[in-house]
């Protein structure tokens, strides 16, 4: 087994004991959803204040709820569609909400450069989303390059509890720009190996 | 070895790690991690000019050991 898939099945652990007493409490799935965003904005908050401490535990349990969300759904035969949509729309926002916590940080103590940074690290996290979903509306699957959300939150959260967030963020910046390209150049390629039009 | 082959296989880790299309919990999803770690906790934030850090990381600390 290699060492991040030891690491996943450690965390599983205590995982499944909070997925079983969400299906026995009966909760519904788009509530846990909606629960985990809150917490991300309150993370967002305690970033914002630079209280990094504070906004990693937050975020841990913010994932938390937005990792059971879909094995409650799958649990209690509560998966359909709208939750799906839900969840993924939920994410952007919780994504958006850590990156303008650091936007606000940066900003007030004065650093341009750092906010520009942040700014750019949003843009290209919500491009790399953007991409995948555009691209699977036209070819099958569009699942390549390294930096997805999960990697965004692990090193977010990593950065929050080692206070190096600026190597964070430039880590996330620089991957989720390949990541983007890499999507973009993988479409063009189905598409053209379909025969389909790629250049009008 | 030949020393075309000697200098693609950089090329070839370049490549795939520009055009990732490995699935996680793989030996190289593995390798990616652990360079990623490596930079945000060995770099000295000063190089990076990181507002909010403290200390120097790893690097930072092997250089002010061998001034």
């Amino acid at each position: 087994m290699t060492f991040t898939g030891t690491v996943g099945a450690m965390c599983m652990f205590p995982l499944r004991t909070i997925i079983w007493f969400c299906v026995h409490l009966n909760i519904h799935p788009n509530v846990l959803t909606l629960i985990g965003v809150i917490i991300n904005g309150l993370a967002a908050w305690y970033l914002g204040v630079g209280q990094f401490f504070t906004a990693g535990c937050l975020m841990i349990l913010a994932n938390i709820f937005d990792f059971i969300d879909g094995k409650v759904a799958e649990s209690t035969a509560l998966a359909s569609s709208f939750g799906g949509f839900w969840d993924s729309v939920m994410d952007r926002f919780s994504d958006m909400f850590l990156l303008i916590g650091l936007i606000y940080l940066y900003a007030e103590r004065g650093r341009v450069d750092y906010a520009l940074i942040t700014s750019l690290t949003l843009m290209f996290s919500m491009m790399t989303s953007y991409t995948r979903a555009r691209a699977e509306s036209i070819i099958k699957k569009c699942k390549v390059g390294f930096m997805e959300r999960p990697e965004r939150i692990v090193l977010l959260m990593i950065g929050a509890f080692t206070n190096r967030m600026s190597a964070v963020l430039w880590v996330i910046l620089v991957l989720s720009v390949v990541t983007v390209l890499d999507r973009i150049y993988y479409t063009w390629r189905e598409l053209r190996a379909d025969g389909r039009q790629v250049i009008p | 070895m030949t020393f075309g082959r000697f200098i693609s296989i950089p090329a070839l880790v370049v490549q795939h790690a520009l055009f990732w299309t490995f699935e996680r919990a793989t030996w190289q999803y593995d390798v990616m991690v652990i360079a990623i770690l490596a930079f945000v906790w060995c770099t000295p934030p000063d190089w990076l000019g990181d507002p909010m850090a403290k200390g120097q990381g790893l690097i930072g600390w092997v250089l002010a050991l061998l001034q």
